[in-house]
């Protein structure tokens, strides 16, 4: 098991307009537009589901097909980002 | 109890007693920061531009504006800062937000094309009145974010401003130039202009292409294209002190409330009228019944 994935919520702001979430880093200001899979990932970060929790509910919403390799690349890039951190 | 934040038609009547000019002092500093001609500054409420011919006009909330050290011989200029830095300073420091836009009414809303300077604004507007939308403002749009729910836009000008290739492209004669330092020519609108706010129904972004296109913004763009016009952002920002978080709140909200577009099109001067018939056609798609 590992850890559960949270948001660093002191590192960005966030809307949701339509069917995107839009998030900006409020320390250089970058916008990040999340939409479809990545803006699912994005909903599902919730401090309490790890990276398997996170791949099997969305699993459970578009199927077997989703790439993990996709998501943890994405997962990475929210860390990197600062984002999120587990 | 609270009061009801002032509407639209209030925040346009106190714009129009707030620009209001009488004479003063001639001023050439602000907290005893110089301001050299053609330049402008806004500080703990107030605000001094100093005109390049050597005019000052200062603005304090409540008091209008005071015009020093002005000779007539400078009418074009001080008229050209009137409609522009002026009146976008004072918008700003009564909790308004001017952009950079010219904008038409139709269908009830007012339609705002935004771009960078040259980029075809004033020329557009013109155009689209000539097929029967009025114009509602040149240059420099007013948005009032005080109703929570939506964003109006404030009428601001009767008049267009256009440089000579623009007048001869929408047919118009030449008259009255604007200002020996900025030589464009007023033109009158065919189809009138506004006297009463309205909701702003679109914003569009002027882009060039080989072709006439349309295109609705994702949000993310939205709020990237919203964030690029700096035209008047130092002003805004001096007068509404706000955080990164705060700025990108706003921004969110008027995308969120206000459609954006993208209109490509050619510049070629023969095919003007074809774009602004295929730029009627989309605005009357988003404003029609």
């Amino acid at each position: 098991m590992t850890l559960p994935i949270r948001k660093l919520a002191d590192a960005f702001t966030e809307t949701a307009i339509d069917e995107e979430v839009v998030v900006m880093s409020l320390a250089s200001g970058d916008f990040f537009t999340l939409e479809h899979t990545a803006r699912a990932i994005w909903l599902l970060i919730d401090g309490t589901r790890d990276r398997a929790a996170v791949l099997a509910a969305l699993e459970a919403d578009y199927g077997p097909e989703v790439d993990a390799d996709e998501v943890d690349a994405f997962l990475a890039s929210l860390t990197v980002a600062g984002f999120v951190a587990a | 109890m609270s009061a009801m934040p002032p509407g639209p038609r209030e925040m346009l009547a106190l714009l129009a007693r707030e620009t209001q000019v009488r004479a003063g002092p001639l001023m050439t500093a602000l907290d005893g920061v110089a301001v050299l001609p053609g330049e402008q500054r806004l500080a703990d409420g107030r605000y001094l531009l100093v005109g390049r011919s050597g005019f000052s006009c200062f603005y304090r909330k409540g008091e209008g504006v005071l015009l020093g050290g002005y000779s007539p011989e400078h009418a074009g200029e001080l008229a050209l800062y009137l409609v522009g830095s002026v009146h976008a300073a004072v918008a700003c420091l009564n909790g308004l937000l001017p952009i950079h836009a010219s904008a038409v009414a139709a269908g009830g809303q007012a339609i705002a094309f935004t771009a960078p300077s040259g980029g075809g604004k004033s020329t557009l507007v013109t155009g689209l009145g000539d097929l029967g939308m009025p114009l509602f403002c040149d240059d420099t749009l007013v948005l009032h974010l005080g109703a929570p729910d939506a964003v109006h836009a404030l009428p601001g000008h009767k008049r267009v401003k256009l440089w000579p290739e623009a007048m001869a492209l929408t047919g118009r004669e030449p008259l009255e130039l604007v200002s020996p330092d900025y030589p464009k020519y007023y033109a009158t609108p065919t189809a009138g202009d506004v006297a009463e706010p309205l909701p702003l129904g679109a914003l569009v972004f002027l882009r060039e292409g080989p072709e006439p296109g349309w295109r609705r913004l994702s949000g993310g763009e939205a709020i990237a294209a919203f964030a690029d016009d700096h035209y008047t952002r130092k002003l805004f920002d001096a007068a509404n002190p706000h955080s990164r978080a705060e700025r990108f709140a706003l921004h969110a909200r008027i995308a969120r409330q206000v459609p954006m577009f993208e209109f490509t099109r050619p510049l070629q001067p023969a095919r003007f009228r074809e774009c602004c018939a295929f730029l009627a056609g989309r605005i009357a798609a988003i404003t029609g019944p």
